[in-house]
């Protein structure tokens, strides 16, 4: 047990280092915050205390919501990170499902493929992948990234959910096909359900690398009405040596609830799926 | 039944299609642009809202404007010239349509239309838009690096007028630090703050990279240790101390924050301050870099529109810029950017846009000794990898830090010999 009977110790061993973390967690939610409803004046001044607001505004988020297309962004953003979330997680399951659990000639050689792809750099990728939505007349929509998000998912989300897959025993897989089960039904019904923490895990992954990725969208989505939040933010608040901080904290601030949110629910699953792998079962 | 053998033909057939080029022989029904997101909003707004409906009712053609983010345009012009696919006319900026003149359209005739009609070119923009004689781009103006001072504190230290020369900013410097005033020039990997004031000191005082050649690393010389060994000075007896480690948005932030009495940046302090801080704004001026024993340097980005060679009709992109860079148009449209960029035609020496805020005069004066990054270095790939290297500004920041003035240039010299491929 952490700590002791003693009240003392307990503060000491459990509570001051947690409440150590969840400063350290908590304090860029709290920058952006404060920084967001902060006039101009106070935003740049050095003459005053820079972790209280003295005269809070909200003329920043108004700014924000009514001179950019951040609701529209938004709405980008959760439309692509789902869908290249789904995608990526049901091909990713179909690429690591036989990697894991059949045995047939080469599926080293294609595991390693799985993990070689996922380290292939972006900034390689680009052109060729540009010529590619170009030529399909896909520039300016977000079917572009839908498409090329799941290049870079895929196989990261495969290679998560080996290690996973590998973690369950077999013989329950066997003893379902014993009983009866098809592959098919030995895997939808026995070994997926085992997987959920490694399901989400991936998929909150994925959902958060497609909401942040840049490259890909600043190439393939140049119109403001098609933008994704880190493309349209840095494209219209950032201008010259100018940083829009208010209005951009205040995005920035407003794009990463919905991603709190879903790690909250998920937290315990998202830590388990993590360590999948991690020691021998 | 479907085989599988059918299903892959027709997938791939229609893949296969999809992948085809367009067909590049249609007259446009279509044109777009694409620049950098500009600090001056009005200016964009301006291009999208006003100039481009214009010319969408002068010719029937549809008009787009694409704003890439800051930073970003490079990457996206690279896309454009590797896929020739995308906006038919690009801003370029610094040396970039030197960097891709294979995939630009020759608009020489274009240039020399503009030049005959508003008083000619600035001979020192050419460097940066002429490759083997001919025309890769269309400069609509400068983006100038400047001194930006706070006129009250240099007076409470009995500077009435900004100084001439780097001597005489050191001694003004060292009162001004002594009185809770520094200076603050950035020393770090930012995108031009830097290179907007190091390059003309490093020039002021005889230093150069390379030679025109392009072969002959000439940095090792006694004219760099002697810029050295100023900038050493100027940083330790004038300077707050973080510039080592600032990017161009710490010089604005610090200015605006009062912590600094003198900086190196465009216009942009000026503009914003007058928008939130109109007190700072009253007390802001803006100076020539000052004169080294070599003369006086600005350093150039130019910003221009080139053509890009897989626009289907070339003609008609022509035809638009010539419309655009029309006195009737261009006129209104810097008009619109509040003086921030400085035209290199003469004509427009006196143009109405300089009258509102005599304090932006500065930066039209600057144009005359405005020189490229790396100058007299031609400007192609290997200026460009010295400046993405900082070479120069490693140079300068190591020397500030306390390192020996023989040991940084020599490390510059053996990184330029490496990117210049010299002996």
């Amino acid at each position: 047990m952490v700590g002791g009977r003693d009240f003392f110790a307990r503060l000491r061993r459990l509570y001051l280092p947690l409440a150590v973390f969840v400063v350290l967690g908590l304090f860029p939610f709290y920058w952006m915050l404060i920084t967001s409803i902060k006039p101009n004046r106070e935003l740049y001044s050095q003459k005053i205390m820079p972790l209280v607001v003295h005269q809070p505004t909200l003329k920043h988020y108004v700014d924000l919501l009514t001179e950019t297309n951040f609701l529209t962004w938004t709405y980008n953003t959760m439309l692509v990170a789902v869908v290249t979330t789904v995608i990526s997680v049901v091909l990713g399951t179909m690429i690591a499902y036989p990697l894991a659990r059949l045995r047939f000639p080469g599926a080293a050689v294609v595991a390693i493929g799985v993990a070689a792809t996922y380290l292939v750099p972006q900034p390689l990728l680009f052109i060729p992948m540009a010529d590619i939505i170009n030529r399909l007349e896909l520039g300016n929509t977000l079917t572009a990234v839908m498409l090329t998000y799941p290049t870079l998912l895929i196989p990261f989300s495969a290679w998560l959910l080996m290690g996973y897959f590998k973690s369950v025993p077999r013989e329950l897989e066997e003893a379902a096909r014993i009983d009866g089960a098809s592959r098919w039904q030995a895997m939808t019904r026995i070994v997926l359900p085992l997987c959920t923490p490694g399901l989400l895990s991936a998929g909150i992954f994925a959902f958060t690398l497609a909401q942040n990725e840049f490259l890909y969208a600043l190439i393939f989505l140049a119109k403001s009405e098609v933008r994704t939040v880190p493309i349209g933010v840095v494209t219209e608040l950032i201008r010259g040596d100018v940083f829009y901080w208010g209005q951009l904290m205040a995005g920035a601030l407003l794009g990463s609830i919905p991603v709190a949110i879903i790690y909250s629910f998920f937290v315990d699953y998202y830590v388990a799926g993590l360590t999948a792998g991690a020691v021998k079962s | 039944m479907t085989t599988r053998r059918d299903f892959l033909k027709v997938t791939g057939g229609a893949v296969a299609g999809a992948l085809v080029p367009r067909g590049a022989s249609a007259a446009p029904k279509a044109m777009s642009v694409v620049r950098e997101s500009s600090f001056i909003k009005p200016f964009d707004d301006y291009f999208s809202k006003t100039l481009l409906p214009e010319y969408e009712k002068l010719t029937g053609i549809k008009m787009s404007y694409e704003a890439t983010s800051v930073g970003g345009m490079l990457t996206r012009l690279t896309t454009i010239a590797e896929t020739k696919s995308g906006p038919e006319i690009a801003m370029t900026g610094l040396n970039q349509a030197l960097l891709f003149d294979n995939s630009l359209v020759d608009v020489t005739d274009v240039a020399n239309g503009i030049g005959k009609q508003l008083g000619g070119w600035h001979e020192n923009v050419l460097e940066v838009v002429v490759s083997k004689g001919k025309w890769k781009a269309l400069p609509w103006g400068n983006i100038g690096q400047l001194e930006v001072y706070r006129t009250d504190w240099f007076k409470e230290v009995g500077v009435t007028k900004f100084p001439e020369t780097w001597e005489d900013l050191l001694a003004a410097g060292r009162l001004l630090k002594k009185k809770g005033h520094p200076f603050g020039f950035e020393l770090g990997h930012g995108f031009g703050d830097n290179h907007g004031w190091l390059y003309p000191l490093f020039w002021s005082y005889g230093g150069r990279e390379v030679d025109r050649d392009g072969k002959t690393v000439v940095i090792d010389s006694a004219e760099t240790a002697k810029a050295l060994d100023f900038c050493r000075k100027f940083y330790q007896e004038t300077m707050f101390e973080d510039v080592l480690g600032w990017t161009d948005v710490n010089n604005n932030k610090a200015f605006f924050g009062e912590q600094i009495s003198c900086t190196n940046n465009a216009s942009s302090i000026l503009v914003v301050g007058k928008r939130d801080f109109p007190e700072i704004a009253k007390v802001t001026d803006h100076a020539l870099n000052p004169a080294g024993p070599k003369g006086r340097f600005h350093v150039m980005n130019a910003v221009s529109h080139a053509l890009l060679t897989h626009a289907p009709d070339q003609a008609a992109a022509k035809a638009f810029l010539k419309w655009l860079y029309d006195d009737k148009q261009l006129s209104r449209w810097l008009t619109s950017a509040d003086a921030y960029y400085a035209p290199f035609l003469h004509g427009y020496d006196d143009h109405p846009m300089w009258k509102p805020e005599p304090r932006y005069l500065p930066y039209k004066e600057s144009l005359k000794t405005t020189r490229p990054h790396t100058w007299p270095g031609p400007q192609g790939p290997a200026a460009s990898e010295s400046v993405a290297k900082y070479v120069l500004v490693d140079m300068f920041a190591k020397a500030c830090r306390g390192d020996a003035t023989k040991d940084v240039i020599a490390t510059a010299a053996a990184q330029l010999k490496q990117i210049y491929k010299a002996k």
